[in-house]
């Protein structure tokens, strides 16, 4: 049972985004992994508006001192086991903002992180690549299992070189009538 | 349109005469010297000679024994400063919210911030700070060493949602999944209908503009570019304009209009993001997806010609940090020419569809009248028929050479405020196009010096969300001594305020993004 519920979390993480006082930059990143060119929901990431069903915490900014107590709130709320992924250099270091009056400095001021995801914004690229490594090592070493789903088991092979899906990704993107379509299956 | 040719300091006086003293050609068109009570005439005789008389910021200074306060004012051809000074100890001064109701929250900041107390505008609590920060501390103050300042232990309880008899509040924020920053507003509804609106900024106020005094210009540039993540170029764009007026350095002519395709590339790419972050919010999220697919091409421009693909990082004191290399104009042409096709299926969807039109059409609705008086900027005033482009009006950089058309829509509505976007991503492509083909040769940067000479300077360009301004206060180093940023979405939150009440609750999020609202631009 336990090897089905980290499958079942490995295969569609839900991802909750938090923007702790970022500029932006990362958040657009983020949002951009969700739109036609980069499709993270292919990977059954999927973004949650609630603290309570999320697996993944996607932190972004410097954690200003006004959002410190709320972040810590929404960590508490999260169900375990729970992830915390610290993106871009403010959420890592605090970045271009340390010592500046009004942030802690960093997402690890405040609460435990599993990851981070540095860089000024990061490419949606590393992001990916970033989430993939994350759950990657979540899920435990079974080589003799895997053989049994070879459609579902192939992905991770690819996923751990991030570059490799994307340019196949990319072409069914483009075709319009397809976008609607994410929704009920991400349901499922 | 024809811009109007009041010349406001003649107004002035001839109005108050020698009463005040007039500083010509000092931060902005002229520098209005006035006392307590006085700045209040000041105020009246410019708002009757000039119905598009507003507040662009207001800037509180730490003189020493004094505190200076400077209230930049935009008429409908020039940008004139009126300054007052009040003592330390008795830091108070009278409100101008009744004359430039627009002027409420630039007041309600340098209370926060610096401690002058506005009569008749006061807030019980912080309006920027944080909650647990002490009553009576004031960061931007130079003797106040902010970093050190411990914080009050336990915040305030937060207010919850509860009936207050037949009203009920409905706290939206900090994290909610219709707002993609850290921001509460506190809505009481009655029924359906909205009553009040409460805002709480400051969830991303990190002191910037206190962080920028300690490092050197060159840094600040890249500080000041993270106070927002969407419209970057323009921040740094504006900073470095105001550091080459301080300079007194003349930008070559190549580097102008390698600059002006930064901010146009910046400026697609922004419009692209509201388009589409408006069709989400109104539940149209093929409209979202279509758009954010088409602004992937813009980003890889973006990329092409910087290197990066959120912070470009391209403006510098004194021009830009890299050339546009000649092999890449066909690719962005090419780029820009796919873009123009695919615009008449999104106007199409915006005139024609019948969900949109339903969620867009007289929501939100901000008569001329209130444009002006609360001071907005940018599309959501083009929205309301302002004709106020800061391109048009103050032309910077290379805009005075390039022929482009101000967009001005009368309806005054979200559908409006989003037409004003789809028509300026048009025209930005036009003015790229015609920057690719007038591009000067010659050098792209001069070299500046390091120590800034002694003085002030503002300066105001047109960001994607509407005017940006910027000022700074020069000591003779290679640190400035002041430096203030008043960014578009703070002046336009007054029309969201006034325009939300009386509507349905279901037409808040359509309403509000119609703005474009960017909260680390509001609080930096």
């Amino acid at each position: 049972m336990a090897g089905t519920v980290t499958w079942a979390r490995v295969k569609s993480p839900w991802v909750l985004h938090f923007n702790s006082g970022a500029c932006n930059g990362c958040d657009i990143e983020i949002v951009s992994l969700l739109t036609p060119k980069y499709d993270v929901e292919r990977f059954g990431i999927k973004l949650e508006p609630s603290p309570r069903h999320a697996d993944v915490l996607l932190v972004t900014g410097a954690v200003t001192k006004q959002c410190a107590e709320r972040l810590k709130r929404i960590y508490d709320q999260m169900p375990q086991p729970k992830f915390v992924v610290a993106i871009g250099a403010c959420a890592c270091s605090g970045g271009v903002f340390a010592g500046c009056y009004g942030v802690e400095g960093g997402v690890d001021k405040v609460i435990p992180v599993t990851a981070y995801i540095p860089g000024c914004a990061p490419r949606p690229e590393a992001l990916i690549d970033g989430v993939v490594k994350l759950l990657n090592a979540l899920s435990p070493p079974k080589p003799k299992k895997q053989p049994k789903h070879p459609k579902v088991v192939e992905a991770p092979k690819e996923e751990a070189k991030p570059e490799a899906p994307k340019p196949e990704a990319v072409a069914p993107q483009e075709a319009k009538p397809k976008v609607e379509e994410t929704k009920p299956d991400a349901k499922e | 349109m024809q811009k109007s040719k009041i010349d406001i300091v003649n107004e002035i006086v001839s109005k108050l005469g020698e009463k005040v003293q007039i500083q010509l050609g000092q931060l902005g068109k002229a520098a209005i010297v006035t006392s307590n009570g006085l700045h209040r005439d000041v105020f009246k005789a410019m708002a009757e000679a000039d119905e598009k008389t507003a507040i662009v910021a207001i800037t509180g200074l730490d003189l020493g024994a004094n505190l200076g306060i400077l209230y930049h004012t935009r008429t409908s051809n020039a940008l004139v400063t009126v300054k007052a000074e009040v003592p330390k100890e008795n830091p108070k001064i009278q409100t101008i919210t009744d004359i430039i109701p627009g002027a409420v929250f630039h007041e309600l900041e340098v209370t926060d911030l610096l401690g002058v107390i506005f009569v008749g505008n006061e807030n019980p609590g912080h309006f920027v700070l944080t909650d647990n920060w002490p009553m009576g501390v004031y960061p931007l103050r130079k003797d106040v060493n902010a970093n050190e300042i411990k914080l009050n232990p336990s915040p305030p309880e937060e207010a919850k949602t509860a009936e207050e008899g037949k009203l009920t509040k409905i706290i939206i924020g900090p994290q909610h999944p219709a707002l993609l920053e850290p921001e509460k507003f506190a809505i009481t509804v009655d029924g359906e209908t909205v009553v009040k609106v409460e805002p709480r900024i400051g969830y991303v106020h990190r002191g910037i503009e206190k962080a920028a005094e300690s490092r050197t210009y060159l840094q600040d540039i890249y500080l000041v570019e993270r106070i927002c993540g969407i419209c970057t170029t323009i921040h740094a764009c504006d900073f470095c304009e105001t550091v080459e007026k301080l300079l007194k350095t003349e930008v070559p002519q190549r580097a102008k209009y390698l600059r002006v395709i930064a901010l146009e590339l910046n400026r697609l790419h922004s419009h692209f993001l509201t388009l589409g972050h408006a069709g989400l919010e109104i539940g149209y999220e093929t409209l979202f997806q279509y758009f954010w697919r088409d602004r992937e091409p813009i980003m890889d421009l973006i990329e092409l010609t910087s290197g990066n693909r959120v912070y470009p990082s391209i403006m510098t004191i004194g021009g830009v940090r890299r050339d546009l290399r000649e092999t890449d104009i066909p690719r962005i042409k090419s780029t820009l020419v796919d873009l123009r096709k695919k615009l008449p299926f999104y106007r199409q969807v915006y005139e024609n569809e019948p969900s949109l039109r339903a969620r867009m059409k007289n929501v939100g609705v901000l008569k001329r009248e209130d444009a002006l008086k609360l001071c907005v900027v940018g599309p959501v005033a083009r929205g309301s028929g302002v004709d106020i482009d800061v391109r048009k009006d103050e032309p910077y950089e290379a805009y005075g050479e390039i022929p482009f058309k101000e967009i001005v829509y009368t309806d005054g509505d979200t559908w409006a405020r989003m037409n004003v976007r789809l028509d300026e991503v048009e025209e930005s492509i036009n003015i790229i196009e015609y920057a690719l083909d007038h591009l000067p040769t010659g050098p792209f940067r001069v070299k500046v010096p390091r120590a800034v000479p002694a003085g002030e300077a503002v300066n105001r360009v047109e960001a994607p969300r509407g005017e940006l301004f910027c000022y700074i206060k020069s000591n003779g180093t290679a640190f400035p001594d002041r430096v203030k940023v008043r960014t578009p979405t703070y002046a336009n939150i007054p029309a969201f305020l006034k325009t939300a009440i009386g509507e349905n609750i279901a037409d808040v999020p359509p309403n509000f993004v119609s703005l474009d609202p960017c909260f680390s631009c509001t609080d930096r």
